[in-house]
């Protein structure tokens, strides 16, 4: 580590004596917020521009800080849904300026400024897709229930994980090599009611942004991309809150200053409750089952003088599921983020973020002699700290320090005196995940930039506990007993990650990255879906680290004044130490499951289009994917390379909004993909009178083709009431495609001498009607 | 955006109406047939009875359900690495050996040899745990009563045991499930076997036999289950972990046997 700590400083200090030398130069630096709620704006554009030019972002806390020589220049800010502010600035010594941003309504409008509305083009990051709330909002989905999730497979590499599932794929990835972040906090299990809702009530977000390659140095710890959630606020200037009954679900969100102008909170809350209608039955086998989910999102920040703010936010949300009085289950995440923002100079930012994290599952049988309990979690501990450092006009750094001490608790079986079951607990499992990452952002020219640096992770397994090391069959080698806090095994790895990008003109530019990614924690699913019982295992002596490479390149272009944007991207990506299982793996209660684990690697390619078209009365966008994921494992297939489950040839997602009238809004979805790949039989036979199937190749079929369409339609009540209302109409599969869920073989129940192939369909045509309002 | 929703309440339940009785269609899926695999399903058990070994081969999907007996095959049992008791083939594909009982604790080595290849198999037969009764029960999910049997039987403490049930109706095998005593070893155990004996008359009866069978065969039934979704959510499928080498399918398995019937009142 040490070693590593003097190559950081080393590094650091001959940037800084470099740019030490040229002092007569000053900095311009503070927040951008929005001026009706205080809100602060992530990714606002600032521009400076008269006898020298500079330009930069908002940082995740609305934190700029530029560096320009003394003189005379006009600052442009810009935010997309906002009014570009035009400031005259006099720089002869270190600026502070804090610009508040007024929402601009006239969205139709094409806004025609000098700022950087091209910051897809003009950025070295690739690979980087984001969405606004308002196209959230705007897309029709499933039941009316707007999701984050969701919405985000309709961009291209990234894959629904199944009908009206929240799980996602992300360029040949698993579900659980995502790094889901709210508020920086990793979210374990990021949906309700086995993955038709995602946890993310998207009343309480504020930015969405997914890395699907070139991931910058600062994230880490999963293979495939990072979705990082941002929270609101809470209103600055003014208490509000909005509120609401539905049939099914009831929302609150109140948020308001807590010292004007200084800090704010913002409290927002879902839940659903399927479940009171159970309850109108007289029958007590109905009235007494449970069905429902609920998130609690909450933040508050106070900005104690112009250089600290604290911050602290938090998540809670369960899932309960009951069956009268024989069987409950329930789940959830809890997250809190504790952060300090600390202003060491107009040009350093800093960032310390304490966050605790726990996912866990119980459930419960209560079946008189075979009753029984089991209570599993995972617990993490995060310490994070990050610094944002403008070094000069074109340097930027970031660098900083992440330490996540993991609990895993596989287990405790608990039961009464009169069960059958014997009350047991699983040993836990401790790790401890450190890394130290340093990035810089280098305008080379200006037409060539760069974001390039490295990620130093390590793992290390923890006592107490016992640990067995296995051969490749799965026999017990050697077991041993560490005491607590004896290390057992220890990974380093390093990451380096580069993403730059050359400008061709104004409007185009073709851009290459490189990033290597290590995944130190592994979800144990042998299901096809997810389960919220999966399992979560650390490396081990058994167990490496999951390495994945990836290259990648693109051309991106705007066209027509920036209204219209388009982007080619191809990627190729090596996975190593990818995890299966052999067959008639039992994930219950194993302690012995890397006995049953499988290693080998995985490859994945592709090319993704996406043409967007931005503003005007109508915009939407159209994508599509062709790719490729194989995996090879040596106790599997015959050891040939075979797809894997998330591999689906083409992916077509096209979405279009019109604004009709300031009234209405019509919009709609159509997606299509090719079947998943998928093992099915290829011969039957008989096992004591019963008939088997028999399987030659792994995932060597395809489901059949999915296709959906979806529309939508929205009429906003008259404007300059109090009470602003509005309906919206959506009905989701117009033409009642009867896409497979599941295809099931089995013997005909009225004549058991034939065998059939069931198609399961979850959902065919469902309209929706929903009723917003807000004062 | 600051929105609140009243969402239709039958939107869900539709949604709850699809989960719970699913939207299901029969359809036509062409399927490869690959070239046919040799498929063996033996065992010994502890009963003073004509042991039995079938031998068939893999067919096509869409043909239909049959036994695909594979004739002239030479089938060999070993016992503790000694003796040789060869099966004979009373019926296509199916071969049987003189009355004898197998013993617990014993290593059985079965051999079958047939179109050129040898395909050998071994099971150990574990300790006989009785059956003490059989029970019914019911449940009622959704208002709807559910009435199932249930096998009595204390699991013998300190060891793991792997059981396999096979419930008959009218001669036929409806359910062939497996359990073991992971969770409650030692305990007087009361597992419920999921065959609905609703539709069953007065005067109806179901067979159910337990086994002991050895943890390679436990394997083999609790793979196979996972493939039709009979062990939690549907893994993706593969052939379950055979204990025949060079590839054949199929399991040989040395196990105890304890029968018990129920009567519908």
């Amino acid at each position: 580590m040490s070693h590593t700590f003097r190559l950081l400083l080393i590094l650091l200090l001959s940037i800084t004596f470099q740019y030490s030398i040229a002092q007569t130069k000053r900095t311009i630096s503070g927040n951008v917020t929005d001026a009706k709620t205080g809100e602060t704006l992530i990714g606002a554009s600032i521009k400076i521009s008269g006898g020298s030019t500079a330009s930069g972002i908002t940082n995740a806390y609305g934190f700029y800080s530029l560096i320009i020589p003394m003189g005379k220049y006009e600052v442009a800010v810009s935010f997309i849904g906002y009014k570009t502010t035009v400031k005259q600035v006099e720089v002869s010594k270190d600026l502070r300026l804090n610009v508040a941003l007024e929402e601009d309504n006239q969205l139709n409008e094409v806004v025609i400024s000098a700022t950087k509305k091209n910051e897809n083009v003009s950025s070295p990051q690739m690979g980087l897709q984001k969405l606004s709330l308002r196209e959230i909002n705007d897309v029709p989905v499933l039941l009316g229930e707007r999701d984050v999730l969701k919405t985000l497979q309709l961009l291209p590499g990234i894959k629904s994980a199944g009908e009206g599932n929240s799980g996602f794929y992300v360029r040949g990835g698993a579900t659980d090599q995502n790094l889901i972040l709210l508020d920086e906090a990793p979210v374990y299990n990021a949906s309700h009611l086995l993955g038709f809702f995602s946890t993310f009530n998207s009343d309480a977000i504020k930015d969405v942004s997914v890395y699907k390659g070139g991931m910058p140095a600062q994230y880490g710890g999963r293979l495939a991309s990072v979705l990082d959630l941002k929270m609101n606020d809470g209103n600055r200037k003014e208490f509000t809150a909005e509120g609401g009954i539905g049939l099914i679900s009831s929302r609150l969100k109140v948020e308001g200053p807590i010292v004007k102008d200084k800090g704010s909170f913002m409290v927002s809350a879902r839940r659903t409750y399927m479940d009171l209608f159970f309850k109108l039955s007289p029958d007590s086998s109905i009235n007494s089952n449970t069905l429902y989910f609920y998130d609690l999102n909450a933040k508050a920040n106070y900005q104690l003088d112009d250089k600290n703010t604290l911050y602290i936010s938090g998540y809670f949300g369960r899932d309960k599921l009951g069956l009268a009085d024989t069987f409950g289950f329930n789940w959830g995440n809890a997250t809190v983020t504790l952060r300090w923002n600390h202003l060491y100079s107009s040009k350093l930012f800093s960032n310390t973020s304490l966050i605790y994290s726990n996912y866990n599952y119980v459930i419960q049988n209560m079946m008189e002699d075979n009753n029984f309990k089991v209570n599993s979690s995972i617990k993490d501990f995060n310490l994070k700290q990050d610094f944002d450092y403008r070094l000069s006009n074109n340097h930027s750094l970031k660098f900083g320090l992440n330490v996540i001490h993991h609990t895993i608790a596989p287990g405790k079986l608990s039961a009464d005196e009169s069960s059958s079951v014997n009350p047991t607990t699983y040993e836990n499992r401790k790790g401890l995940e450190s890394a130290m990452y340093v990035s810089d952002e280098w305008n080379v020219n200006e037409r060539f930039n760069l974001v390039y640096g490295f990620r130093l992770s390590n793992f290390s397994l923890l006592g107490p506990g016992n640990f067995k090391t296995y051969d490749e069959d799965g026999n017990t080698v050697s077991s041993k007993y560490y005491t607590s806090g004896a290390v057992i095994k220890t990974y380093f790895n390093l990451e380096p990650r580069l993403s730059a990008s050359y400008q061709l003109n104004t409007s185009s530019a073709v851009k290459a990255a490189y990033n290597r990614n290590v995944q130190n924690i592994h979800l144990m699913s042998n299901s096809t879906s997810t389960s919220p019982t999966d399992l979560y295992i650390m490396n081990s002596n058994n167990v490496k680290p999951e390495i994945a490479d990836q290259v990648a390149t693109g051309y991106f272009r705007n066209f027509n004044d920036d209204k219209y944007e388009f982007s080619a991207e191809i990627y190729y990506k090596w996975m190593q130490n990818q995890i299966e299982y052999r067959s008639g793996t039992d994930l219950r209660g194993n302690s012995n499951v890397e006995a049953d684990l499988l290693y080998g690697d995985g490859r994945a390619y592709g090319i993704e289009l996406f043409l967007k078209k931005r503003f005007g009365k109508f915009n939407g966008w159209i994508g599509y994917t062709y790719s490729r994921t194989e995996r090879q494992f040596d106790a599997i297939n015959e050891g040939k390379w075979f797809y894997a489950k998330q591999d689906r040839t083409h992916d077509v997602s096209l979405v279009g909004i019109y604004k009709a009238s300031t009234r209405w809004t019509f919009s709609s979805v159509f997606v299509y993909n090719t079947g998943n790949a998928v093992t099915y039989p290829s011969g039957k036979y008989e096992i004591n009178g019963k008939t088997a199937f028999y399987y030659k190749e792994k995932n060597a079929y395809r489901t059949p083709a999915y296709h959906r369409l979806d529309v939508a339609a929205t009429l906003e009540g008259k404007p300059g009431k109090k009470l602003q209302s509005s309906w919206s109409f959506g009905i989701y599969n117009v033409y009642n495609r009867q896409n497979a869920f599941a295809i099931d073989f089995k013997d005909n129940e009225n004549d058991p001498s034939r065998t059939e192939v069931v198609r399961t369909t979850l959902f065919g045509i469902i309209p929706s009607v929903t009723w917003n309002f807000k004062f | 955006m600051k929105k609140m929703k009243l969402d239709k309440g039958w939107g869900l339940g539709l949604m709850i109406i699809c989960l719970f009785s699913a939207c299901e269609k029969v359809i036509a899926l062409k399927l490869d047939d690959a070239p046919a695999v040799v498929v063996i399903d033996g065992g010994v058990s502890d009963q003073n009875e004509v042991q039995r070994v079938k031998i068939s081969k893999t067919y096509s999907f869409t043909e239909p359900n049959k036994f695909n007996g594979l004739s002239g095959a030479k089938v060999v049992l070993g016992v503790d690495g000694t003796g040789a008791i060869v099966f004979n083939e009373v019926s296509p594909g199916v071969y049987q050996s003189v009355k004898f009982k197998g013993k617990s604790g014993s290593k059985y080595d079965l051999s079958v040899t047939v179109e050129g290849q040898t395909y050998s198999a071994s099971s150990t037969m574990p300790a006989h745990v009785p059956m003490d009764s059989l029970t019914f029960k019911s449940f009622t999910f959704f208002g709807e009563t559910k009435n199932y049997v249930a096998v009595n039987f204390r699991d013998p403490a300190g060891i793991a045991n792997q059981y396999r049930y096979i419930l008959k109706f009218k001669g036929v095998v409806e359910k062939d499930v497996v359990s073991e005593d992971r969770f409650d070893d030692g305990s007087k155990v009361n597992n419920v076997i999921f065959y609905e004996l609703n539709d069953l008359i007065k005067g109806d009866s179901v067979q159910v036999e337990l086994q002991c069978i050895d943890r390679n065969v436990y394997r083999y039934f609790y793979s196979l289950g996972q493939n039709t979704g009979g062990n939690g959510p549907p893994v993706s499928p593969a052939n379950p972990p055979s204990n025949f080498s060079n590839g054949a399918l199929g399991v040989f398995s040395a196990h105890t046997s304890s029968i018990r019937t129920a009567l519908i009142k």
